[in-house]
């Protein structure tokens, strides 16, 4: 992916001294056709095109905001409930990214999220131990989190 | 009891870069706008403290192998270096010189031996403030 955007900064320089004109709207214009002739050479390269696993970062995006206000108006549900009936749970969620970076935004998210907090991180890195507000089912929590955000996290770091 | 610190590990290598980032630019504004170099030394400072706190004391000092005691003294040459220059043009010590250069990538731009005295004393507070810290503390 580096490589990719390395080789496409280059070919817009090659294009900006092509044309003789050093201002941005000329490396714009490189840079376009640059990416047109690393999208019609897509097959030689060993790893997906960049602006695929960018895609992939926006949806990612998109989805953190769409789960702050879901959770955001739960919470406030919950506040503004009579009777507190709850059932506030700390339960270890099994997670399977490897870099550290993974780990870090899945755990940030989760705990941008309101009513679920990361308390600990395992010294192996394979289950973080997370507080939440009200959980009827353990095995439904473990699983939203994993097909929403662990989900997201994987399509943007499979190389 | 050695906990996990991923989180923390890798998140000061990302804010840490931005922190020294807005330091400069402090340093940099120090003329016409809030900033200078005891500012930007503290900022600069806050760094590295960050920094201490998410790894170790010996980690730090491999990574930065300076010695800021050496660094204090170069400071404090540099502030008398900028007043006493003054006396080779026979004006009263302390006396700044300014002027426009056409430098080759920023253009035209207005420099100041106030700027020298300032890195002087960015240089003194950053050495000072890591020296007490790494002095309380170090296990010595």
């Amino acid at each position: 992916m580096a490589f990719q955007i390395l080789l496409n900064f280059f070919i817009a320089s090659v294009w900006m001294f092509m044309s003789s004109s050093m201002n941005a709207r000329t490396f714009i214009v490189g840079y376009l056709i640059g990416f047109l002739l690393i999208f019609m050479m897509r097959r030689f390269f060993k790893q997906r095109l960049y602006i695929e696993r960018l895609w992939a970062t926006i949806k990612l995006t998109l989805l953190f905001f769409k789960e702050l206000t879901l959770s955001n108006i739960s919470v406030l549900l919950l506040v503004l409930r009579p009777n507190l009936n709850i059932q506030p749970m700390i339960f270890a969620l099994p997670t399977d990214l490897e870099h550290d970076w993974e780990i870090t935004l899945l755990a940030s998210l989760i705990t941008l999220t309101p009513g679920t907090i990361v308390l600990y991180v395992s010294d192996d890195q394979r289950t973080l131990y997370i507080h939440a507000i009200d959980v009827d089912d353990v095995d439904d929590a473990i699983d939203s989190i994993k097909n929403s955000f662990e989900k997201a996290i994987k399509e943007v770091s499979r190389p | 009891m050695k906990t996990n610190d991923v989180i923390l590990q890798t998140t000061t290598k990302v804010v840490f870069f931005i922190i020294f980032l807005f330091s400069i630019h402090i340093f940099f504004a120090g003329h016409y706008s809030p900033g200078g170099g005891f500012v930007g030394g503290l900022l600069t400072t806050g760094a590295i403290v960050l920094l201490l706190l998410a790894f170790d004391l010996k980690t730090v000092q491999k990574a930065l192998p300076f010695n800021f005691t050496i660094m204090t003294g170069i400071g404090l040459l540099l502030a008398l270096g900028t007043a006493s220059g003054s006396i080779f043009f026979d004006v009263p010590f302390f006396t700044h010189a300014f002027s426009h250069f056409n430098l080759p990538l920023f253009g035209e731009t207005s420099l100041h031996t106030a700027m020298i005295f300032d890195a002087g004393v960015y240089l003194v507070v950053v050495g000072a403030a890591i020296t007490m810290i790494q002095t309380i503390g170090g296990d010595t």
